[in-house]
């Protein structure tokens, strides 16, 4: 009596499908056809057959391994003779499983139609029938179940955010929009993992008149993006303050030429400035321009500076990125910031143009404020606020003397920065921002 | 020549998902006009038309995942206008867009598009077998979504077991029963109105009349939406082709590119008794030939019971013998107990766990033998009802000469978009197995439709319910008492007995109940059973509350009109919230 490997048979072109069900145990006696495990491809989920008759001995998979076919599932104590062929001819069977089968698996059915219909005694059960999902158990009203068909979305796998975790068609839709841009998976361990009681619902119209409008689009999205950060990072804000005064001088005298420039005007802010010392901040204090590796076990240093610029638009916040910032000049990336500016506030940025960036600035300077927390833009670990520069009095040692001071607010993840070195990252910056000849250097 | 149309460069991006569509094949477009528009990240992004031209087909649906390069859409060639039986070939081949390579060389390949009908043969996009409630459902459905449908029905009217020999006459039967004895049992509460003379006539040519309207209206239904009726019984001669042979033996071929079969369910006959007329089916006893004076009914299922009520008022001393040791095995037994206590009382027997072992047909009568503990070994009936269940039609239409699979049953296994192991064949209905009933073929067919017109569908109902028809009626839906012990399902139940009822009292009727299921720690309904005058009726509030997953104070919270049967489900809710204040609360419960 020798052992028998079990392998995923044939499940057509899939590879890497998760188990998201074992369903025989150390012990089981199983037979041919007995179901071993259940596999979960895109939208579809199928059950992987024994091959062979005997008793489990050992389960080589658990829930969540990813396998591909020929990948060992189970071994198996034979069931005396009846193992000598384990392989072949029973592999045809799963392989009609596969949830969108060929066209043609018909007459291949009919072919041996006397001889397998032992083989096909249950309703619904071991037959060559496409799979789809069983929605039965899921917490959705008959009209969002229709739509996830239409949308061939798997309700299983969508989380309700209703009343009492209904799934709603809006967290169908939603759910499209996550795994197509593969933002589902963080996104569903933040929800699952953190158990925070929700805010209870408060009849406003008690008080008085109210509207209710529905969020926008940008709003909609980035709001997860937003949750998902502050939940996930331990963010910590560090303020200093730069003098400008010197490097404002100079952008000005930038600026009126640019604006009296013949063929195609445009406005120098400070924020091309910020965005060159960051950069040769960045360079001088690694960490900041790295992120966490998923299993938070290293830290991956990008060896390219891309920054992320937020933009306040009607529809919502945006955030561009200007790539290689550190081969830019303050005049190449002023026209850029013009470009992209007019662009997101139209609504015309293309998806590329908002990725890739290693670290990012939020500016609300055109606003006021005197200083803020900026959230992290995750998987980035440090972002920069700066509110709206002031003339202070500032103490030279003998008289106060009026100069322009630009708060600076670093928010960082702690997991990866610790206070001092933030300390030491802003007052980097703002001695770099103090004196523009630095950027040269 | 047709241009494919593909996503062009757009970012980082592959699974992108289609949220519009804004052309359809025969629109004529410019360049830059937008055809698609696709959802990422952050931004929705229109898909131009590189070049103006007319659309010939859109390959993509809302909700597709698309990536660079993916074809979204042909256009005709700008130059000869090709003369095309091509577009139709196109179809069945857009709906099998996930379609694996094919994993087994077919040994009798199955072609994949319906080959071109010859001359004198009929041509289908979708064929329906079957124009029972399943069958013109599907018909029309389909026609609807702009399908050419030929509907095959082998009796000559339109409708099905169900209008024809089932559901409908049967009910008008039950309402002249009702009728019957409800004056009947107004005497003890002072309004007599002396026997009833029945016109067994004139009762029947009433039930046919309510019939042929059902019918008749069908027929017009069909011409409306220009469904072409073959009559005939259809057989699969291979998977493109059926075969219609009339009545009067002349036969007919129907070409098809995609088939639902409907064809339904018949009664199971007994094999040990004789042919006699006076041994009917089903469809014998509605044909109501007359009221015989004792009648043996074989089965204490639905139908059987339903019988037996009927004929029970008509007068007939009504036997009924069961195998099982209850009456409509698969309801739970305290909801048949009131059905069964006023059965004893309005039947001559009820033998359950009791077999017939034999017929014999003589011209005193028919001599049945009985094996059981309480029965007679013999006793001899004017006519026997045998109601032993229904099988189904699978093995009669040749479906093996399609590919298509059907079990030693006759059962025709499908997934839940009503698809047959041959893709391009649906079924629906009885043939597909329990419960065999209208409304569950309905709803299949709609599904079975829309399939087949290139919607994505599947029959995801959570729950189908059932009704007996007798007096008092049971229903119920979703899980029941039985199954959740059988299958160690953990429940909590409210039970609210219809003595405490106002309307059930001025009914004259107290013993119905009705009984909600709970799962007891998400409070969501899992079932609920009813027995009681138009218990039928009520389950319907039950079906939607498990639909929409409603818990026991959505339904306890429900203002429910005041006095009525309906209130019973709220109470019954309220009777395992512990709200209730008609009754003492059971225990517990605080809020």
């Amino acid at each position: 009596m020798s052992d028998i490997e079990v392998k995923v048979p044939n499940i057509g072109d899939f590879k890497n499908v998760p188990v998201i069900e074992v369903l025989v145990s150390v012990g089981d006696k199983v037979e041919i056809d007995t179901p071993l495990v259940t596999l979960e491809s895109d939208k579809a989920t199928m059950e992987a057959p024994s091959s062979a008759a005997g008793e489990i001995a050992e389960i080589l998979v658990k829930v969540g391994d990813k396998v591909s076919e020929g990948a060992p599932l189970v071994r198996l104590k034979a069931a005396g003779a009846a193992a000598a062929a384990p392989a072949a001819p029973k592999a045809e069977a799963p392989k009609a499983e596969a949830p969108k089968a060929a066209p043609a698996p018909a007459p291949a059915a009919a072919a041996s139609a006397p001889a397998s219909s032992d083989a096909l005694p249950a309703i619904r059960g071991g037959l060559p029938i496409p799979a789809l999902a069983d929605f039965s158990g899921v917490h959705a009203s008959p009209s969002v179940r229709r739509l996830a068909r239409e949308l061939e979305v798997d309700l299983t796998q969508v989380k309700g955010t209703g009343e009492k975790g209904r799934i709603t068609a809006s967290d169908v839709k939603g759910f499209l929009v996550g795994s197509g841009a593969g933002a589902a998976a963080p996104a569903a361990a933040v929800q699952g993992g953190s158990g925070i009681p929700e805010i209870p619902a408060v009849d406003f119209s008690k008080f008085g008149p109210v509207e209710t409008k529905p969020l926008g689009r940008i709003k909609k999205i980035s709001g997860p993006y937003l949750h998902r950060a502050w939940l996930n990072i331990p963010h910590v804000t560090h303020t200093d303050e730069a003098d400008i005064t010197e490097i404002d001088a100079y952008r000005k005298e930038l600026d009126d030429a640019a604006k009296a420039d013949k063929k195609s005007p445009y406005r120098v802010s400070l924020l091309p400035f910020l965005m060159k010392a960051s950069v040769k901040i960045l360079k001088e204090f690694p960490d900041f321009n790295s992120s966490l590796a998923p299993d938070k076990a290293s830290l991956i240093y990008k060896k390219y500076y891309n920054i992320g610029v937020a933009v306040d638009t009607p529809d919502g916040l945006v955030v561009p990125v200007v790539r290689d910032v550190d081969r830019k000049g303050i005049v190449e990336i002023s026209k850029e910031l013009g470009d992209i500016s007019a662009r997101a506030r139209d609504g015309k940025l293309k998806p590329e143009e908002m990725q890739g960036a290693s670290f990012t600035i939020s500016s609300l300077g055109g606003i006021g404020g005197t200083n803020f927390t900026p959230i992290v833009n995750a998987p980035e670990v440090a972002i920069l606020g700066v509110v709206r520069s002031k003339t202070a009095p500032v103490w030279d040692g003998e008289k106060f003397i009026p100069r322009l001071m630009l708060p600076l607010c670093l928010s960082y993840d702690h997991r990866v920065i610790d206070g001092a070195a933030a300390a030491r990252f802003t007052r980097a910056l703002a001695v770099t921002v103090e004196d523009v000849r630095r950027l040269v250097l | 020549m047709s241009i494919e149309i593909k996503v062009p460069d757009i970012g980082d991006f592959s699974g992108v998902p289609v949220i519009e569509i804004h052309v359809k094949p025969g629109d004529e477009v410019a360049a830059d006009a937008p055809l698609i528009t696709l959802e990422s990240d952050k931004a929705t992004m229109d898909v131009p038309a590189p070049q103006a031209g007319v659309v010939e087909s859109v390959t993509v649906k809302l909700g597709d995942k698309v990536a660079q390069g993916s074809v979204i859409a042909t256009f005709k060639g700008a130059g000869a206008e090709a003369p095309k039986p091509a577009p139709k070939a196109e179809a069945p081949k857009a709906e099998a867009p996930k379609a694996a390579p094919a994993p087994v060389p077919a040994p009798v390949a199955a072609p994949s598009q319906a080959p071109a009908a010859k001359a004198g043969e009929i041509s289908a996009e979708v064929l329906v077998l079957g124009a029972g409630p399943g069958g013109y459902t599907a018909a029309f459905r389909a026609a609807d979504l702009g399908k050419k449908v030929v509907m095959v029905e082998r009796w000559p009217t339109l409708g099905g077991v169900c209008l024809n020999v089932g559901c409908i006459p049967s009910k008008a039967l039950l309402h002249a029963a009702r009728v019957i004895s409800e004056a009947e049992e107004m005497a003890a509460h002072g309004v007599s109105f002396g026997a009833p003379a029945v016109d067994v006539d004139k009762l029947r040519g009433w039930k046919e009349s309510v019939v042929s309207r059902l019918t008749g209206g069908l027929s017009g239904l069909a011409k409306g939406r220009k469904v072409q009726v073959v009559a005939g019984s259809g057989a699969f001669v291979d998977p493109h082709r059926l075969l219609v042979t009339a009545e009067d033996g002349s036969t007919q071929t129907i070409v098809f590119e995609q088939a639902i079969i409907a064809a339904g369910s018949e009664p199971v006959r007994l094999p040990f008794a004789p042919e006699d007329p006076r041994i009917l089916d089903s469809t014998g006893a509605l044909a109501l030939e007359s009221a015989p004076k004792r009648m043996l009914v074989i089965g204490g299922g639905i139908i059987g019971l339903e019988m037996a009520t009927v004929y029970a008022a008509l007068g007939t001393q009504i036997t009924i013998v069961e195998l099982m040791d209850q009456l409509i095995p698969g309801a739970d037994r305290d909801l048949v107990e009131p059905l069964r206590k006023r059965m004893a009382r309005k039947f001559e027997n009820i033998f359950l766990k009791t077999k017939v072992a034999g017929i014999e047909a003589t011209r005193e009568g028919l001599v049945v033998k009985f094996e059981g503990a309480g029965a007679p070994e013999r006793d001899v009936f004017d006519r026997i009802l045998v109601a032993v269940g229904r099988k189904p039609n699978g093995k009669l239409i040749k479906a093996e000469a399609a590919g298509v699979a059907v079990d030693e049953r006759g059962f025709i296994p499908v997934g839940r978009d009503q698809r047959t192991n041959v893709p391009h064949v649906f079924a629906i209905g009885d043939i597909v197995g329990q419960p065999m009933l209208a409304h569950k073929a309905t709803h299949e067919a709609k599904v079975a439709a829309e399939v087949a017109a290139g919607h994505k569908s599947a029959f995801d109902a959570k729950t189908i319910p059932s009704v007996a028809y007798t007096d008092p009626e049971i229903a119920w839906a979703g899980l029941t008492e039985t199954e959740a012990k059988a299958k160690g399902i953990a429940y909590g139940k409210g039970v609210f007995p219809w003595a405490a009822s106002g309307r059930a009292l001025s009914l004259g009727r107290d013993e119905g109940i009705t009984k909600v299921l709970f799962d007891e720690e998400t409070q969501r309904i899992l079932g609920a059973g009813i027995v009681g005058p138009n218990a039928g009726d009520l389950i319907a509030e039950a079906a939607l509350a498990i639909e929409m997953g409603a818990d026991a104070r959505d339904i306890g919270l429900t203002v429910h009109p005041h006095p009525t049967l309906s209130e019973t489900l709220a109470m019954a809710a309220e009777m395992f919230e512990g709200t209730i204040t008609d009754l003492i609360p059971p225990k517990k419960k605080k809020h």
